[in-house]
């Protein structure tokens, strides 16, 4: 028998899923994010076997999971679990690795205080839908004082075309805690349209401290990836987390981060590298509510091809939060002519003596750097792989993650070579 | 082996700056080139490496009789051309050392070999007399302007050119680092090497003797000489040589 409090949060938010219309999202910056091209009709919630083993995976979920050690897997491909695993010795600490599903039905008391505390079913259609029709889902738990070394990894998997995939992650990490979670949204590369809408929600208690990753890679097919993202951050807790965008036909996200009470802290470091037609649509918070919060926001983009990307990020200090110091810094480079990116820092501060700065940048590659490039031999096309490997790198090595540091910089590098005819047409252009 | 500028003129988008300059630099001679502020010589040496903000509207660049006047900056530097710049650029998440071993590479078939490449940096910085430390860092990020020097210079030895634009590598050096680099560009000086040193100072042409000196002035190279000539314009200053040319014109 399901819980009550998810039923009711379900039925709810069916209602007001029915009741709203599929929304346009209008940018400051210059376009706006339309999801007339898919046909949402036309998708369904898929439901497959459990998987024996990693290597039952496609090469993408395989290559984001990584080889090493993890502490707790969780594979949601379409609708449904197909692996859940934990490390036993951690199991005995009380450290829960599960679909939410099963959390649900097996740890009410964990999942209820916790489960949609800083989501809403009333953040538009799409909020609603992810509340009414997730399923599968994961669930980490981390006890009070427990310290988990090896990562935790999520993952998300869509590999045909005509998938709807609802996901909902929740993860709360205790008091002085700690712990490093990873979480990857991936797709093969097939042809035709997909939809995974998602909600994540990270509660990071006392003293913890946490790392959090999303990696990101839907592919070349028509994957459309609506999510909000939302992390909480409590006393004197540290979290920072890193959001890596590699693809996806149109992603609109929101990410949030929210230094919740005295003296917590935060680092959120993220980058996008779009191609071809893709449009990505991002919009982070830093949210100060209590005094004495710090914050720390890197946001670093390239785009290639005809993609478009917008980087919208707030910084929002409500009263209370004195003696709050956070800053926000973000810079789009264009790799080609017919990309089109804005970097768009915002500010409410509602209370004195804080310190809050922040800037945004759209650039280009730096003519003077290749040149000095090119004057040690390096041909022009290496030189702008090169420079664009280094302006991600600082971004990169936030990962602290060997293993996903080495994935990213590879993946960028594909990048790069594949979109090299549009990049030396730039060139030629200027 | 020489570099040969042949009645070079060359604009920026709104003006003519050099008006025609003749100089050859050959393997195993050294060439100081002076001049005033502003005279031409950073852009002389940037329109020598193809520097794409500089129009070549007349005149030619050789190498080894190789024209090389509309050739993009990476083939000249294949081509055996070095310079150290006046003012390096930063290169932002790229150490010095992926930096030295990619420019390395890049004028090899092959790629070098871990160890070869480890063994022949090894060299070059006790040489120059850098600290290992240095290699780990981003190219010329958070460099003192006389690291970015010796980084520049680092650069010339690890790739051997076959002539090597120096452009006041001697500016902001303090004094022992000054006499370091100089014994590094003596220690590559040679028959496999010809160098065009610019400066404003004879303090590193004490160190590093030229073979010849030229002066360049409003972008026409005015006097040349021997290293005495160097002497002379410490002596007397430009404008003695702008009155000269004047008086010689007139
Ligand atoms: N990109 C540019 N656009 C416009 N003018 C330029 C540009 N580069 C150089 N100039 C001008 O060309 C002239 C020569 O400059 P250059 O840098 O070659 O002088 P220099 O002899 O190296 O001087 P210094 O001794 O100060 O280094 C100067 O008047 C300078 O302002
Ligand atoms: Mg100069």
């Amino acid at each position: 028998m399901p819980a009550s409090f998810v039923e009711e949060i379900r039925s709810a938010a069916l209602a007001r899923y029915e009741s709203e219309p599929i929304p346009n999202w209008r940018r400051s910056g210059f376009w706006t994010t339309s999801l007339r091209g898919l046909d949402l009709d036309a998708l369904e919630p898929r439901r497959y076997e459990p998987i024996a083993g990693r290597e039952d995976l496609p090469e993408v979920a395989r290559d984001a999971i990584g080889e090493q050690e993890r502490a707790g897997l969780i594979v949601q491909r379409g609708a449904s679990t197909i692996a859940s695993v934990l490390d036993p010795a951690l199991a005995e600490q009380g450290v829960i690795v599960c679909s939410l599903e099963q959390a649900v039905e097996e740890h009410p008391e964990l999942v209820e205080p916790y489960f949609m505390k800083r989501l809403s079913y009333e953040e538009g259609k799409f909020s609603a839908a992810t509340a009414a029709f997730w399923t599968g889902g994961a669930f980490v738990y981390v006890p009070d004082g427990v310290v988990v070394a090896d990562p935790i990894q999520v993952l998300y998997l869509i590999d045909e075309p005509g998938t709807v995939q609802y996901a909902h992650t929740l993860v709360v990490i205790g008091e002085n805690a700690e712990a490093y979670v990873r979480e990857a949204c991936v797709a093969t590369d097939f042809e035709g349209q997909a939809l995974h809408a998602g909600a994540f929600e990270m509660y990071c208690a006392a003293g913890s401290n946490a790392r959090l990753s999303h990696y990101q890679d839907w592919g070349s097919g028509e994957v459309h990836d609506i999510s909000v993202k939302r992390v909480e951050i409590g006393r004197d807790a540290l979290c920072k987390w890193v959001p890596i965008h590699l693809g996806g036909h149109l992603t609109k996200q929101q990410l949030d981060i929210i230094t919740a009470e005295q003296g917590s802290d935060m680092r959120h470091s993220g980058l996008y590298f779009t191609q071809g037609t893709e449009h990505l649509d991002l919009f982070t918070t830093d949210r100060k509510e209590q005094a004495n919060t710090t914050g720390d926001t890197v946001w670093k983009g390239a785009l290639t091809g005809a993609s478009r990307a917008s980087y919208e990020g707030l910084i929002e200090i409500i009263p209370g939060a004195t003696n709050s110091h956070t800053y926000l810094q973000t810079h789009s480079m264009l790799l080609s002519p017919k990309a089109k990116a804005d970097a768009i820092p915002s500010l409410i501060v509602e209370v004195d003596n804080v310190s809050a700065s922040h800037g945004g940048t759209v650039g280009e590659i730096d003519e003077e750097l290749v040149f000095y490039m090119m004057t040690r031999g390096v041909a022009r096309q290496e030189a702008v792989r090169i420079l664009v490997e280094g302006y991600f790198e600082e971004v990169v090595q936030r990962l602290g993650d060997p293993q996903l540091e080495e994935l990213c910089r590879r993946r960028i590098s594909e990048k790069i070579l594949a979109a090299k005819d549009t990049v030396a047409e730039f060139i030629a252009q200027r | 082996m020489s570099l040969e500028i042949q009645n070079l003129h060359v604009r920026t988008e709104d003006r003519e700056i050099l008006h025609g300059v003749d100089l050859t630099v050959s393997k195993g001679e050294t060439h100081a080139l002076m001049g005033p502020n502003g005279s031409g010589k950073s852009m002389l040496a940037n329109t020598i490496m193809g520097n794409p903000n500089y129009e070549v509207t007349e005149g030619k660049i050789l190498l080894d009789g190789e024209d090389l006047t509309g050739a993009a900056p990476d083939e000249r530097a294949r081509a055996g051309l070095f310079l150290a710049f006046q003012y390096p650029a930063t290169v932002p998440g790229v150490s010095v050392a992926n930096f030295l071993r990619m420019a390395v590479n890049a004028g090899r078939e092959e790629p070098i070999k871990v160890k070869e490449f480890g063994a022949m940096l090894g060299e070059n910085m006790d040489l120059l007399k850098i600290d290992r430390a240095f290699t780990k860092r981003y190219l010329n990020e958070g460099f003192s302007g006389g690291e970015k020097k010796r980084a520049e210079i680092l650069q010339m030895a690890m790739l051997k050119p076959a002539i090597a634009v120096l452009d006041e590598t001697d500016s902001g050096l303090d004094i022992d680092a000054l006499r370091i680099v100089s014994d590094g560009v003596n220690a590559m000086r040679g028959p496999e090497m010809g160098s065009l040193i610019i400066t404003h100072y004879t303090r590193i042409l004490n160190y590093v003797k030229p073979d010849f000196v030229h002066i360049l002035l409003d972008g026409r190279i005015v006097r040349e000489g021997g290293s005495e000539l160097a002497d002379e314009l410490e002596e007397k200053g430009y404008e003695f040589i702008r009155e000269e040319v004047a008086a010689n014109a007139g």
